[in-house]
This record gives structure tokens, sequence and C-alpha cells, in this order.
């Protein structure tokens, strides 16, 4: 029997298993799939919008309506587990100041807020004047260079200045013959530094005016390589996320659960949770499938960090039913009719549906808590369609530490 | 304003207007088609993808079977790409009267449609997935039809033959003096710019539209009342035949494989507007436990989109009702000459997808009567050119071809393997295209992501090859999501919306499609 069990491996649960042990407990952490952290930006969001653009992210959260998840947990707690996640995993992954966004680039050519980025990214915030010489790589057809540049050239930086941009391309294979790789399958050749070279002559060759010279997001799969690039090109370089698989969202993964199984963590993945057995209302063992069949994983508390819909923790059945597919846990709609609309761009409430909480992160019935050892954290909250605010990491970091702290705090 | 001059001018780009459109042109009449919008968006874009055998039929209407069975030999001959011979089967579910399969061979045998009662185990055997409880079962020539290849080959015939195509074109007015057509107004949406075709006659294929053209006309209303149908696909073929229920024809009676997916359909309900046609949530419920019965665990399946479409009925007091001269089971082409004292104005209506090379027959030769002339109609005899060639589609063809060209090409449609070979030769024919007028010849966008990796790549692509600028092409991307969109959140459950809960991560969330520098207008076209 362990001290705790973790179920998810994505931003929520690696934060609290590792948490969890450096504290001293002896931790299982089980998940099926990878989780979205891999998938994602590779950035630290906060708050960027609440519609309108946020420029100081703590201020933001200060601000939020009571039910948003934030509110429980206010500025100075969402500060420090981020600033926490920062430090741990160093100034080679993550730079920036929790209380002021960055303005990055997209692939699309928008300006996105981010609280903490890649230090292969920062030279690419937005200020007015600033100029872009954006380079596309023939073979990644995820960073539209053209379109990128236009769509900057058309924008104004948040500081209310103008922004330039030019665009050009390199045609440059990775290996010969290879018209059309993942993002990941280049990075990892922009791990040699003999590709390297040549890809920085390239760029450096092609690149059009612009102050910095913004390249697709596959600047190696290990942390440094846009340094030495930059050096080679001779000016500032960013690098700009691509859809999956994103490279610079797998540095922040496989960086933090590398520190997650140093610290002792025992990690099943692969592994689905299926359902529970309690003790009275207590949590008694999760129950894992596993090859060779079911087997059940007893733990004194347990943090449950699965994800959402798009994780599949949540779901809806062909008749609108909305569910948490493991504890069965209330949420805040159990039918999803009326929930999503017509209209694309508008709010879809459905996305909003959750499992709510009290003070200390464990789900709750009304305001009754319904296992007293089961605490929850990240995507499965309800709350605000975290991709429109750009809110799903700060989330996910923040009640991560929640649960830990009161798993080492003892709270019952 | 632009003045163009027509023997005939045909009103409505679905497949009528394409079959009409050649079949006038080979005939050696010089033709222009127009339609609001781009081919093949309205009904035709927008059905379930059948080629009937008339199976459906030969109880209920066996006119309509006969047709059906021989225009089904005719398309299969003439433009065999745009159509994969599945085959199809009528099959009795429990609860379903097994009597009826006697009625069914009886009346195949009389309409002149293949019919094959075939081992039970057979059928389970062909199907798999297929309920097991089935009593019976019933192999027929029922097809799967791509109403979009099917429009395009036509039209393309067409202009072989000097037809010209003005798409995005509505039809404003038609100028009516001394009891005959004049011309034909319409507006150049795309150049806004006003366009007028003198003419002496119009063929009215405004399908659900028809009341609006003679409308245009100042002609007394033509009642057309548009009876909708909605239709799911899944995520997966199903089934690889046509799968229709052996009883009285109904709703929902039908799964169809189409390329990669399967479709279920289908509903028949009065609306007043075509151009608003809703996909109602108890529809989709209706759907669902249609599909259960044929498939057990069809709801378990991953439903990818819905789509609504309008059958172009019309009900005129005013045509006797013995003038069938042109009429046949299903359709109806109104003489506005006899109806309406105004010479050079036929309109159709009714009819099927299956049926529109025949209907194209009718009304010309309708024109013809008034002529005072009769052309041959020689449109069942020559071959329909396709790039493909003389074959028949398959649904893995894209992986051979990808097969071919891995080496050389980038995938920009990971689910429907469209290239971006593919994408930009036919940005280049058309660069006027919205994404979706791209989409429907190429299936950008229709598979399981239902665009979440494409419509961002495929709109990158039309900067980087100057076809358009980054203002537009972010316009047509939010164009693109925003169509996308209304055949998603009706079908929302299951699989799909794990899938779209991930395509708000990748469009709102990584790149923050939501603060691109807004439009002052959106894109409509
Ligand atoms: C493409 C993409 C883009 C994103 N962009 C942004 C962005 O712009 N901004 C932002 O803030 N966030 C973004 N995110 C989301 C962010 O990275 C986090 O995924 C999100 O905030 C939720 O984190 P989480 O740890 O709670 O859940 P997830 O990352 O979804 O992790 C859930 C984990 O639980 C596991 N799991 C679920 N159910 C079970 C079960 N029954 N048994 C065992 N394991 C289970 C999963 O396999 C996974 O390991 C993006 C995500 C994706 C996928
Ligand atoms: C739900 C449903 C399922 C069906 N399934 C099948 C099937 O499986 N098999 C089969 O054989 N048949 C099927 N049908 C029937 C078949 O789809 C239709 O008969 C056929 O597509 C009608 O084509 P159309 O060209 O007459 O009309 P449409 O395709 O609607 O074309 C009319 C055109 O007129 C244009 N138009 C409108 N107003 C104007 C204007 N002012 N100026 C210029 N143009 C204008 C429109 O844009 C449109 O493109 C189905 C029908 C429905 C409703």
């Amino acid at each position: 029997m362990r001290d705790v069990v973790v179920i998810g491996a994505g931003l929520a649960g690696l934060t609290a298993a590792l948490r969890l042990a450096r504290a001293g407990r002896s931790v299982t952490l089980v998940a099926r799939g990878v989780g979205g952290l891999s998938l994602a930006q590779g950035t630290i969001d906060i708050l960027g919008y609440t519609p309108e653009r946020v420029l100081r992210p703590l201020d933001a959260v200060a601000a939020v309506p009571p039910e948003h998840p934030y509110a429980g947990l206010g500025p100075d707690a969402v500060a420090a587990a981020v600033t926490w996640l920062r430090d741990e995993l160093g100034s080679e992954l993550l730079v920036g100041d929790p209380a002021v966004n960055l303005h990055l680039p997209t692939a699309l050519g928008a300006l996105r807020p981010t609280a903490l980025a890649q230090p292969s990214m920062v030279a690419a915030d937005a200020r007015g004047g600033l100029t872009y010489a954006v380079v596309g790589v023939r073979q990644l057809k995820d960073f539209p260079a053209d379109l990128v540049a236009g769509n900057l050239a058309r924008s104004t930086a948040p500081d209310g200045g103008p922004l330039g941009a030019t665009a050009a391309w390199v045609d440059l294979p990775a290996r010969p013959g290879e018209a059309d790789p993942s993002g990941l399958t280049y990075a990892r050749s922009l791990d040699d530094a003999a590709f390297a070279d040549r890809f920085a002559v390239a760029v450096r060759d092609a690149a059009g005016a612009g102050d910095v010279v913004l390249l697709p997001g596959v600047l190696g799969v290990r942390p440094g390589a846009g340094r030495r690039l930059a050096e080679l090109i001779g000016r500032p370089v960013a690098e700009v996320p691509l859809l999956p698989p994103s490279v610079p969202g797998l540095r922040l993964a496989d960086a933090l659960r590398a520190r997650v199984a140093a610290a002792g963590v025992r990690i099943l993945l692969g592994s689905a949770v299926t359902g529970f057995t309690a003790d009275g209302d207590r949590v008694a063992t999760v129950t894992v499938a596993a090859a060779g069949g079911p087997r059940a994983l007893a733990a004194s508390d347990f943090v449950y960090a699965p994800g959402g819909f798009e994780s599949g923790a949540l779901a809806v059945d062909s008749r609108g039913a909305i569910a948490e597919t493991v504890f069965g846990l209330p949420l805040t709609a159990a039918d999803a009719a009326g929930l999503v609309g017509p209209r694309y761009w508008a709010p879809h409430p459905l996305f909003e549906v959750g499992v709510r909480t009290d003070a200390a992160g464990r789900p709750v019935a009304g305001d009754k808590v319904v296992h007293p050892n089961l605490y929850v954290a990240g995507g499965i909250l309800a709350g605000p369609e975290p991709w429109r605010e750009k809110s799903g990491d700060g989330i996910a970091v923040a009640t991560a530490v929640r649960a830990a702290a009161m798993i080492e705090g003892g709270a019952r | 304003m632009r003045r163009l001059a027509a023997d005939v001018v045909v009103v409505g780009g679905g497949s009528t207007g394409a079959g009409v459109v050649r079949d006038a042109a080979m005939r050696g009449y010089t033709a222009v088609l127009v339609d609001r919008s781009d081919l093949a968006q309205g009904t035709t874009g927008r059905f379930h993808g059948l080629l009937h055998s008339g199976g459906r039929y030969v109880v209920s209407d066996p006119g309509s079977a006969t047709e059906c069975a021989r225009e089904n030999a005719v398309l299969s001959r003439i433009q065999a790409p745009a159509i994969e011979r599945t085959g199809g089967l009528f099959v009795s579910v429990p609860g379903d009267d097994p009597g009826y399969g006697d009625r069914f061979l009886a009346g195949a045998a009389a309409t002149g449609v293949p019919a094959r009662e075939i081992p039970v185990a057979e059928a389970l055997r062909r199907e798999p997935r297929l309920n097991r409880g089935i009593s019976r079962a019933i192999e027929v020539e029922d097809a799967s039809v791509d109403g979009w290849q099917l429009v395009w080959g036509a039209v393309n015939s067409a202009r072989a033959y000097g037809a010209k195509v003005l798409t995005y074109h509505p039809v404003t007015r038609i100028d009516i003096a001394d009891g005959r057509v004049r011309a034909v107004h319409c507006h150049d949406q795309r150049r806004d710019e006003e366009v007028v075709i003198e003419c002496a006659f119009v063929l009215n294929c405004a399908g659900p539209w028809a009341g609006r053209i003679t409308d245009l006309a100042g002609l007394p209303p033509v009642p057309v009342i548009p009876g909708r149908g909605i239709m799911i696909a899944l995520n997966h073929r199903v089934v690889n035949t046509v799968v229709n229920r052996l009883i009285y024809p109904t709703d929902g009676d039908i799964l169809v494989p189409v390329h990669t997916v399967s479709v279920i359909g289908t509903t028949d309900v009065k609306e007043s507007d075509p151009d608003h046609l809703p996909i109602p949530a108890a529809e989709v419920q209706q759907m669902l436990d249609a599909g259960e019965r044929l498939i057990p665990g069809f709801r378990r399946a991953r439903a990818v989109h819905a789509w609504a479409g309008s059958r172009p009925l019309i009900r005129d007091d005013r045509v006797a009702a013995d003038d069938t001269r042109h009429m046949s089971r299903g359709m109806a082409v109104v003489d506005h000459l006899t109806r309406d004292g105004v010479a050079g104005l036929l309109t159709i209506g009714g009819g099927k997808l299956t049926t529109y090379r025949l209907m194209a027959e009718h009304i010309v030769d309708a024109m013809g009567d008034q002529r005072g002339e009769r052309r041959p109609c020689r449109t069942a005899d020559e071959e329909i050119p396709y790039a493909e060639g003389s074959r028949h589609y398959v649904v893995t063809h894209r992986l051979a071809d990808r097969e071919a060209d891995r080496l050389d090409d980038q995938i920009v449609c990971e689910c429907e393997l469209m290239s971006r070979r593919m994408f930009t030769d036919l940005l280049h024919r058309e660069p006027l295209a919205t994404l979706d007028d791209l989409r429907r010849q190429l299936r950008l966008g229709m598979g399981p992501c239902q665009g979440g990796f494409c419509a961002g790549r495929a709109a990158g692509i039309a900067v980087t090859e100057r076809v358009v600028d980054a203002e537009r092409a972010t316009g047509l991307l939010r164009l693109f999501l925003k169509n996308r969109w209304i055949g998603l959140w009706p079908i929302l459950y299951g699989a799909q919306v794990r899938q779209t809960a991930l395509d708000h991560w990748l469009y709102a969330g990584t790149l923050d499609i939501e603060h691109l520098p807004t439009p002052d207008q959106e894109v409509v076209r």
C-alpha cells in the first residue's frame, strides 16, 4: 500500500506526483496516456483573456468570478505554484515572470499571451516597432511562413505599436527523400550539430529583413539548440509551437516526467483506471486495467488528474448524458442538451462542465465532500473553456500543488 | 455590367442543372449554367449518397423503380469514377414483416429491378456487423455515388461542348416581354457586377428554390414544398454494402457506405425555407435508433458529421392532372407556356439524383417541343471523361495514390489522404474558391478530425501559392471552421466530443485563432 496514488500523467498529475514525492510520500502514478502537456504549446499559461487580452495575469486571477477554479486559490498560490514549476524545470526550459504576460506569435500569426515560455521563444515577445523575419521550412507543413508573416504585419503589438514581418523559406530535408516529416523527426535531426549548422546557414541566407528570426518550433528535442542557432544565424531567433506532435510541449513533458521518475515515483503508463472500491466514503483502491487482468491499487490518498473532455475523462453519450467516467463524480451539468449551440465562435457551455470542489480540492456534491481522501486537479475542474481564456496550465499546476499540500498537511 | 447571349440559361448547378446543361450542350444549344453559389452545394451536396438500384421503390412506386434500375446502369457506364459498386442488401430485422420480402421480389420481377434472395448466413458473412437476428436478405444493385464528382463530371463534359458555367451568380431577375423570356439577370458576387444573359429559354433547375426563380419572372407562385431529411455520417464504414430495411419505405431505413464513412438516413419533414434546415435533436435520436436496429452498437460508434437537405417537391394545381407528357414518376416538368402563357420558361421539380440524366432529357425534350424541333438526346451514349479514366471508384484508391507519391509529396489532410499537390492543382484552377468549395471536390476536412489539422494548413498553402493574401486566407479559414461546426454540434457525443475538444485546443489554444486581426467583414464566399 502506497501513501498516494496519482491518476493522470498530464501537467496536473505530474506536478502532484512530484510535489508529494519530494515531500517524502510514496507515490504511484498511473495513467492511460501521456496527457495534453506533450501535445500543447510548450509554454505555461496562467490567464490570457478575460475575454480582453490580459497583460498582468496575476491581477486578472485576483478578479475572477467565484465559480472559477482560480477563485479558491488566489493570485499568491497561483504565483507560488507556477514559480515553483519554473524553478524546478530551470531556465533552460522556462523563463518569465508570472506577473507579466508575454505575447508570442502563433503558427497562424496571432499574438498569444502566456506567462512563462521557453528561452527559445521569448525573443519574439511582441512590442511596438518589432519586425519579424519569418522563415518556413518547405518540409514542414504546419508552419505557413507567408500566412504567419502576413498576419503579423497586419497586427498591432499589445502596447499599441506597429509590427512588421517578412517571409522566406528554406528547402532542407532533414533526411534525404523525406518530404513529409513530423516536427518531431525534424527536431531530432536538429539535435545533430552538423545538421544544425547546415540549417543555420540556410536560414541565415534565406531570411528576409527583421529583428527576430521566427522559425518553426522544432529547434531540437533537447533544450538549448535555439541558442546555438541564434549565434550561427547572427540574429535573435524564436521558435513558434506547431500542432502536435509539439516539440516544445514534449520538452516540458519529458523534463517533468524525468524529474518525477528521479524522485522515486512508481510510474505505470498505458494503464487505464476503470473503477474504484470504497471503504465507507473513503476511496480504498482504484482498479487498473493491466495486462493479465484488473489490478487494485490501494493508498491512503488519491489525486485524480485525468483531464477533461479532450482526454475522455469527461464523456457525453449518444443521448447527451454527461459523466465522469471513473468515480461517477457529480458534475456541474448532467445533460448536454442546450449546452452546445450552432454558433462556432460563441461560448460552448458544454466545455465548462466539470467537477466542483471544496477549498481543499475535493469533489463536492452540493456542499458535501464526496470522498474525503480524493482530490482532483487540472482539466477535470469546472470552469470557463480553458482554450479560450488560456488558463489550462496555470489551473493544472496550481490545483495539483494544492492537492499535494492538502495531503502533506493531512487535511481531512 | 456584362452582357452575354445564349440559346438557353440553366438556373441551378445541382445534379439536375448539371445534367441539363450537358444535355443541352450536347444537342448543340449554346448554354450557360448559373448558380448562386458553388456547384453541387444545394440538395445535391446534402443527400444520402445512394445510387438507387430501384429496390426501394419496387412496391411503393414501380415506375420509379424501373427508372432507377435503368439509370443506375447508364450512370455506371458513363461516369464510373463517381460511383462505387458497393452492391446493396435489403434485410428484415426482428419486428419487420417477413412477408414483405415476397412482395418485394414480385415487385422487383415486375419492374425489372435485379434482385435475388440470399441466405441469411451469406448476408452476415458479407456484413458481419449486421443484426444477427435478420430473417431475410435480398441482394440488389445499389451503389454509392459521389454527388460532387457526378456534377463536376457532367459540367466538365458540358464545358467541353461549349457550355459556360457561372458560379456565385445568383439570378436576380428574369425579363419577360410579349409573353416570352428575353433575358436573365444575375449578380456576379465575386466581382460585384451585374450580368445580363440574353436568351430565348430558361430552364429552372433550382431544386427547392425553384419557386423563387419563377417569382423572379413575376409568375404566379409555383408551390415548392421542401421536404427536409437529415443524415448522419459515422467515421468509418460499419458496412461495405448499402444496407436497406426490407419494409415499405420509411424514415432511417438505409445505411450507405460513402468513401471512408457510412451514412444513416433519412427523415422527411415539411419545411418552409430551404435556406434554414434544422437538424433537430429528436431526429438525430431517431436515426441512431434506426441505425441500432440494423447494426447493434450503432450508438457507440463515432458520428463525425450531420447534414440536412430538402427534396424539391412541386405541388402545383395549375398544371392539369392529365398533362403528363414530360412527367415521370416523382418528377415534374412545368411548362410555363401552357400554365402561365409565358414562352421559354420551364421548371423541373422532384426526382432523384439517380435519375438526374433522365430528368435532363425530359426537360430538354420539352424545350424542343416548344421550339418545334426534336434534336436527339445523346447523354446516355457518351462516357463522361474523368482524370481517373473509366474505372469505378474504390475506397482504397487514395492509398494507392499515396503509395506512389509518398516520397515526394506531403499529406495535407491525413484523414482523407489529400496530398498537397491535389490541393494546389485545384486551387490554381479555382482561385476564387472557398475552402468549402475545394473540400467538396477533395474531401478536405471531412474525416474524423473535421479540419482540426488540415484547415489551417490549407489556408497557409493558399497564401504561399500566391492565390490569396493573409487576410483572405484567415477569413476563409474562419468560414471553413464555422461551416464545419454546422454539421458537428448536432451530433456532439462520444469520441467526437473528445476530438472537438482537441480541435479547440489546437485552434483556440495553440494557434489563438480568435485573436488574429479581425476582418472588417467576415469572408462569406
Ligand atoms: C493540443 C493541445 C493544446 C493545448 N494548448 C493549451 C494552451 O494553449 N493553453 C493551456 O493552458 N493549455 C493547453 N493545453 C492543455 C494543457 O496542456 C493541459 O492538458 C490541461 O491544462 C489539462 O491538464 P491535465 O493534467 O489536467 O490533463 P491532461 O493533460 O489531459 O492529462 C490527463 C492524464 O490523465 C490520464 N487519464 C485520463 N483518464 C484516465 C483513466 N481513467 N485512467 C488512467 N489515466 C487516465 C490521461 O491519459 C493523461 O495522462 C493543450 C492541450 C492540448 C492537447
Ligand atoms: C435528405 C435527402 C436524401 C436524398 N438521398 C438521395 C439518394 O440517396 N439518392 C438519390 O438518387 N437521390 C437522393 N435525394 C434526392 C436528390 O438529392 C435530389 O433530387 C437532387 O440532388 C436534386 O438536385 P437539384 O439539382 O434538383 O437541386 P439542388 O441540388 O438543390 O440544386 C439547386 C441549385 O439551385 C441553386 N439556386 C437557388 N437559387 C438560385 C438563384 N437565385 N440563382 C441561381 N441559382 C440558384 C442552388 O444554389 C442549388 O445549387 C435525396 C434528397 C434528400 C432531400
